[in-house]
């Protein structure tokens, strides 16, 4: 028999080769840990940005990089969440400095036991005809008192659950009535298409897959007018506010261009969006269309965010959403009001905007 | 008097004789006991009590150290929940007449749980089995799906489940065929290996006394491949169960998995902790009610 050349050798390269391996990864992930969030430092700080897929001009800052032209002395990071939720873990493990979240999650982050330390810098959209409540055509469902008994999925955690519970509760019912589940969009999507559920309450841009075959019973903008608004907020950690206030001031001021080019160059806005959303131009627009953008000016009223002096209605709209939280026991106790208002950073709003 | 996986025709000989008391008296120890067994019942019964304060004294020093980092500096719930805290939860969620998760308490998540790895694992494992003889015994077969089974074998369940939700929809079947998949491919292959790693002289002295094709399946390759497949079903079972929290990740709610992932949804840390710790513990009862299966139906292993 034959003996094998050098066994001795072929261990020691072996070893040599996964050692080699482990050294490449832990400094690899060494180099991304020790970036971290620019409120840690580095050679060329660390802007990390969580975003989601919904139409808004977040994603306009981000398609055509006006962040990364206004903060050329950063290194910025875009990171894609699939929910408001994962963006709120996001936070607390310090992994991301500005995220772009729904009110819910935001009411939720800032109550106990999370207490997050964030703060909300800008608005991104209020939640019109872009989030709704509709049901398949096959179930001959035309009111939401009709749910009753039947299945009706959302994204647990999100604005989306928070105005189907008020929904529900205009309609007279308890979220016991109906067969509640939790589906992320696509989820539901597929499971609509198979005849699994009833109905759904979910945003754009599958919401526009499940119109197509289904019956819309609400909207967003239906549950505003009832006193139920949800609002998409572009929150930043206060580590960075502490930190680095200029990132903030580039940042809303980056935002307040995305907002300006959806108000007046809605092809534009339209064509950025498609791309990050991996949709054409024209449904994009269609998108964007049903979706209330605020103008700087409007957002600096005492309406939305308000100023230092006169605190504006978010924080009153975050407040709303805690107590609604609490009463379905998602969270122990609502705050008081001052958290909130608080928690709505407002400073050099008006100057940095050119509102 | 039959044929047995020995070899020859057992008469008055019978198992017992070869392991009884006055066996170990005679013959040399078996090769399972390890050697520093002492022979005494009072020594022994120390070496037990030893092994059983050194292991309470295990997990006493890391709930002692999980204490100490939960409570150093600003005590923070969702960052680092304290062992009360996590005890606290527990007992609200156990509590059959209090308020559970989600409507239901933490037995009836674990029920649900428990009954969709019952059948999934189980539909698994059974049609591992079938393939695993099928493979071993047809050579062909073997070949052909050996590299195919390997190939699922290596496959993280997370990443096929959402082609198993569309194909499936939301409700139990997709969860149970996550299961059954992930409990396939180790049992088959274990099965396939012992199969066709029968002892050739004891095939062949079978044959050679006048069994059948089958008959020397029957009587001479399951039972020599018996040990190891039982093996087998155990890592099966194993993988399935680590496998829970996937199946659950669409719709889980009722089910442990689905409890876990709606309570991350939350940021509730504490409840995460509790059913990390029911998933832990109850795969480490059924893994132990199967080794000790398998060690009843092994027990003439060593003789061989």
């Amino acid at each position: 028999m034959p003996r094998s050349p050098r066994p001795r050798a072929l261990a020691l390269a072996l070893v040599g080769l996964v050692a080699t391996a482990g050294l490449v990864g832990c400094t690899a992930a060494g180099a991304t840990q020790a970036g971290g969030s620019a409120a840690g430092g580095g050679s060329r700080p660390k802007v990390v940005i969580a975003y989601q897929k919904f139409p808004s001009g977040d994603l306009v800052v981000k398609h055509e990089g006006l962040l990364e032209k206004a903060l050329p002395g950063y290194s910025i990071e875009w990171k894609a969440f699939d929910s408001g939720a994962s963006i709120n873990t996001a936070f607390i493990a310090k992994a991301v400095d500005i995220g772009a979240i729904g009110s819910s999650p935001v009411a939720r982050g800032l109550s106990a036991p999370l207490n997050i330390p964030y703060s909300v810098a800008f608005v991104l959209d209020v939640a019109g005809r872009n989030e709704a409540l509709v049901a398949r055509k096959a179930t001959g469902i035309t009111s939401i008192a009709q749910l009753k008994g039947k299945r009706v999925a959302t994204p647990f955690a999100s604005t989306s659950h928070y105005s189907l519970l008020a929904a529900l509760r205009g309609a007279g019912l308890s979220d016991s009535d109906v067969k509640l589940v939790d589906l992320q969009p696509q989820a539901i999507v597929a499971a609509w298409q198979r005849g699994d559920i009833d109905a759904a309450y979910v945003w754009l841009p599958s919401l526009d897959t499940l119109r197509a075959t289904g019956t819309e019973l609400t909207s967003s903008a239906e549950l505003a007018k009832a006193g139920y608004p949800t609002l998409d907020l572009g929150v930043v950690s206060n580590a960075l506010i502490n930190a680095h206030p200029d990132v903030v001031d580039a940042w809303r001021k980056a935002e307040a261009q995305g907002v300006n080019t959806i108000k007046s160059q809605p092809a534009q806005a339209a064509a950025a969006i498609g791309a990050e959303l991996g949709i054409s131009a024209d449904d994009a627009s269609k998108q964007l269309a049903q979706g209330i953008f605020l103008t700087p000016a409007e957002q600096a009223s005492t309406t939305w965010l308000g100023s230092e002096a006169a605190p504006g209605g978010v924080g009153k709209n975050l407040q709303q959403g805690a107590v609604f939280l609490a009463d379905q026991k998602k969270i122990d106790a609502a705050p008081d009001l001052a958290t909130f208002t608080k928690a709505v950073y407002t400073k050099g709003f008006a100057d940095v905007t050119g509102s | 008097m039959g044929i047995t996986a020995y070899g020859y025709a057992m008469s008055a000989t019978t198992i017992h004789d070869l392991t009884g008391p006055q066996a170990t008296a005679t013959r040399r120890p078996a090769r399972t006991q390890p050697p520093s067994t002492p022979r005494s019942s009072s020594a022994a019964r120390r070496q037990v009590a030893r092994e059983v304060a050194l292991r309470v004294g295990a997990v006493v020093a890391l709930v002692a150290i999980w204490w100490a980092v939960s409570a150093w500096g600003k005590p923070d719930p969702t960052l680092r929940p304290s062992p009360l805290l996590v005890w606290h939860t527990f007992l609200d969620l156990a509590n059959p007449a209090g308020a559970g998760y989600n409507g239901l308490t933490l037995w009836g998540h674990l029920a649900t749980s428990l009954r969709r790895i019952g059948i999934g694992a189980s539909a698994g494992v059974g049609a591992g089995l079938v393939l695993g003889l099928l493979m071993g015994t047809i050579r062909p077969i073997g070949i052909v799906l050996a590299p195919l089974l390997n190939f699922v074998r290596a496959l993280p369940p997370l990443a096929y489940f959402s082609l198993v939700v569309v194909w499936f929809g939301i409700d139990e079947k997709p969860k149970l065929m996550l299961l059954a998949i992930a409990a396939l491919p180790p049992v088959a292959i274990v099965t396939a290996d012992a199969v066709s790693s029968a002892p050739k002289a004891l095939v062949e002295a079978a044959r050679s006394l006048g069994a059948g094709r089958l008959g020397t399946i029957r009587d001479v390759v399951i039972p020599s491949a018996l040990p190891q497949v039982l093996v087998g079903v155990r890592l099966s079972v194993a993988i399935a169960y680590s496998s829970v929290v996937a199946a659950e990740t669409v719709n889980g709610l009722p089910g442990i998995g689905g409890m876990v992932r709606d309570a991350q949804n939350y940021n509730n840390t504490a409840v995460v902790l509790v059913g990390i710790f029911a998933i832990g513990f109850s795969g480490l009862l059924i893994d132990g009610a199967i080794a000790l299966a398998t060690r009843r139906t092994s027990r003439w292993r060593s003789l061989t």
